[in-house]
């Protein structure tokens, strides 16, 4: 990083700092803190929702996606436009004119306490891991990469924003949130015109998509379907798994985690809440596709340039440093030397492109795919080699391809821009989830079990001091979690292993008027056993485990349901 | 009665009647999307 880039970087965060600290004055009561008392517009919604769900990883991880397995990863995002559609149908109305702060909340008013427990407690330890490692996992690419301290990167990346989420709430969470959107979308967008900028002359935006996709990375839809096949159903990114497995989960996503409805429940109306989130299904789709067009278009720069062997050039440092080191000498030297006869070839086949010669580009794209499996295998045993040195190394450098890139080829300033977006992202989703922990600490546990009738003064600082205390702790998580190794990935697999019960837990409330508590707290332990099951025979991808847990949920409650009383309840909405 | 009205009156969606107007469009561009970027595969393929 060059001193501009530092001025950049510093007058970005500080400014997303002072602006959040500016929006926290007038704050007196729990209402105003988590709920900002009901008066956001759609439009704070909508940007607060995106927000939220866009963490440092997003950014970082979609173009290396693109980069590595090709676009077909937006196929994630089609379930997401229907399940806003359910959500303004069902959950909004009912969330909305019961006046509730929490999702859980609700529970307790169609079933009863436990089930109420249960889920608000599911959320607190998967969100509450989980925001650390989101800390984490940004903090620690930054920390490779440039080679800065991670507890200080760590403390950085989740501690500033402790400032404005406690003295601010809801509000303040909203409104930086907005101006964290702003400056992402114009960053990222300046990226992407640099990386079609950066092309070799003669090469153009077109010429770029066609040689991403003749080497697969446009792979934006795959429609194959063959539900025999132990394949189809393992394959993560299909429009299938991204219609069906993509729509329970972003219904589960937004209908049930804290840290999506806290959002919505903060609009003035009904209406503002559903149309900050018709327009977040609207936008979601491109936005996404957008970004993982950014990575299309640098894989297709490295077709011209000098890509490294493995990006994230700590690990091979390790290498380097080990007994290991001639074999990698060797094989880097491989790799370059197929990089250059991939550089001519490249060219050769833009050239067809220009002359629309078939028979050529057909010949070209044959050989310039040879190559790419050549240097992809060269690559596998780098990967094989790091590690063989350290076994807990991360070989998978996806997450390090954007910011390499940035790095190595954008002008001075927009390098320090592109590091404050990943704070700011990281910030902005953090923020939102420390909010969210609050009021489910607050609402269902501290209030509900604790301490049941106090001021709302006194309700208004324990908000505040849970906000601190959810800060700190995943601040801690954060700097422990280089020693959990293989646990991180537990804990992200923990929140989609319980989404698909959580949801349909929901679904039950909704829809089946007739089934009462105890029926649906069993059906969903029995269906999260099921689930868990089925996630260890590891015969299905993730996507399909939110189905499953759903429709279970739903099933075991309807059969036990036969079998207990239906005492009377009243009607909620 | 009277908070139910002005419930439904904070609930008018823009441009359309009902919201169910918005719901198809929103299905719609869905469709849209997946026929343009069904496109761009074959194209760039």
């Amino acid at each position: 990083m060059r001193p501009l880039d530092w001025v950049v970087l510093c007058i970005t965060l500080l400014g997303i700092l002072a602006y959040g600290v500016y929006k926290s004055y007038g704050q007196r009561n729990m209402e105003a803190y988590f709920l900002d008392n009901r008066s956001m517009p759609w439009y704070i919604i909508l940007l607060s929702i995106m927000g939220t769900q866009a963490s440092a990883i997003t950014f970082l991880s979609a173009p290396g996606q693109a980069y590595s397995d090709g676009m077909r990863f937006v196929q994630y995002y089609f379930g997401l436009p229907l399940a806003m559609v359910v959500l303004c149908i069902t959950f909004v109305p009912i969330f909305h004119r019961l006046k509730v702060y929490t999702a859980y909340e609700f529970l307790e008013q169609r079933f009863d306490l436990k089930t109420r427990s249960l889920t608000a407690i599911l959320f607190l330890i998967q969100r509450g891991l989980s925001t650390g490692i989101s800390i984490y996992a940004p903090a620690i690419i930054l920390s490779s990469l440039l080679g800065w301290n991670i507890y200080w990167t760590n403390i950085f990346m989740g501690g500033l924003l402790i400032i404005y989420t406690v003295a601010g709430g809801a509000r303040a969470v909203a409104h930086t949130q907005k101006l964290q959107l702003a400056i992402i979308f114009v960053g990222m967008f300046l990226a992407g015109w640099i990386v079609v900028h950066l092309m070799p002359r003669g090469v153009s935006f077109k010429d770029a998509l066609h040689v991403a996709g003749k080497l697969g990375k446009m792979n934006i839809i795959e429609t194959k379907i063959n539900i025999t096949s132990k394949s189809f159903w393992q394959d993560k990114y299909n429009i299938w798994s991204g219609l069906i497995g993509g729509f329970f989960l972003a219904l589960s996503y937004f209908g049930t985690d804290q840290s999506q409805v806290g959002r919505y429940l903060t609009a003035k109306s009904i209406r503002e809440s559903r149309l900050g989130l018709l327009m977040n299904g609207f936008v979601k789709v491109p936005m996404q596709f957008a970004i993982l067009l950014i990575g299309a278009l640098i894989f297709s720069f490295y077709q011209f340039y000098h890509s490294p062997v493995f990006f994230n050039a700590a690990a091979v440092k390790e290498v380097e440093n080990s007994s290991y080191k001639p074999q990698l000498t060797q094989l880097t030297a491989r790799y370059d030397s197929i990089g250059k006869i991939k550089k001519t070839a490249v060219q050769q086949l833009v050239t067809a492109f220009h002359q629309q010669n078939q028979t050529d580009i057909d010949a070209d794209s044959y050989r310039l795919r040879q190559l790419q499996d050549s240097s992809q295998s060269v690559r596998q045993r780098v990967k094989q080699m790091i590690h063989h040195v350290d076994p807990l190394a991360d070989t998978d450098d996806t997450n390090y391809i954007f910011l390499h890139f940035v790095l190595d080829y954008l002008p001075e300033g927009l390098v320090g821009l592109l590091i404050a977006i990943i704070f700011l992202a990281a910030w902005g989703s953090t923020a939102a989830a420390l909010n969210s922990l609050a009021s489910a600490s607050v609402i269902d546990v501290y209030k509900r079990a604790m301490v049941k009738s106090a001021s709302d003064r006194h309700y208004f600082l324990a908000s505040k001091w849970f906000t601190l205390f959810w800060g700190l702790f995943s601040i801690v998580i954060a700097q422990f979690a280089n020693k959990l190794g293989s646990l991180i990935q537990a804990v992200n697999i923990l929140g989609s292993l319980f989404y698909g019960s959580i949801l349909g837990v929901f679904l039950v409330a909704f829809y089946f008027k007739k089934i009462r508590g105890t029926a649906t707290f069993w059906s969903a332990l029995l269906a999260e056993c099921f689930v868990i099951f089925i996630y260890w025979l590891n015969i299905i991808s993730f996507l399909w485990l939110n189905v499953i847990g759903c429709v279970l949920v739903i099933f075991f409650a309807w059969v036990l349901q036969q079998f207990l009383p239906v005492a009377k309840q009243p009607e909620l909405a | 009665m009277m908070h139910k009205l002005t419930d439904d009156n904070m609930d008018k969606p823009p441009l359309f009647r009902h919201w169910s107007g918005w719901y198809w469009l929103l299905i719609g561009w869905l469709a849209v999307l997946i026929l343009l970027f069904y496109w761009l595969t074959i194209y760039l393929s």
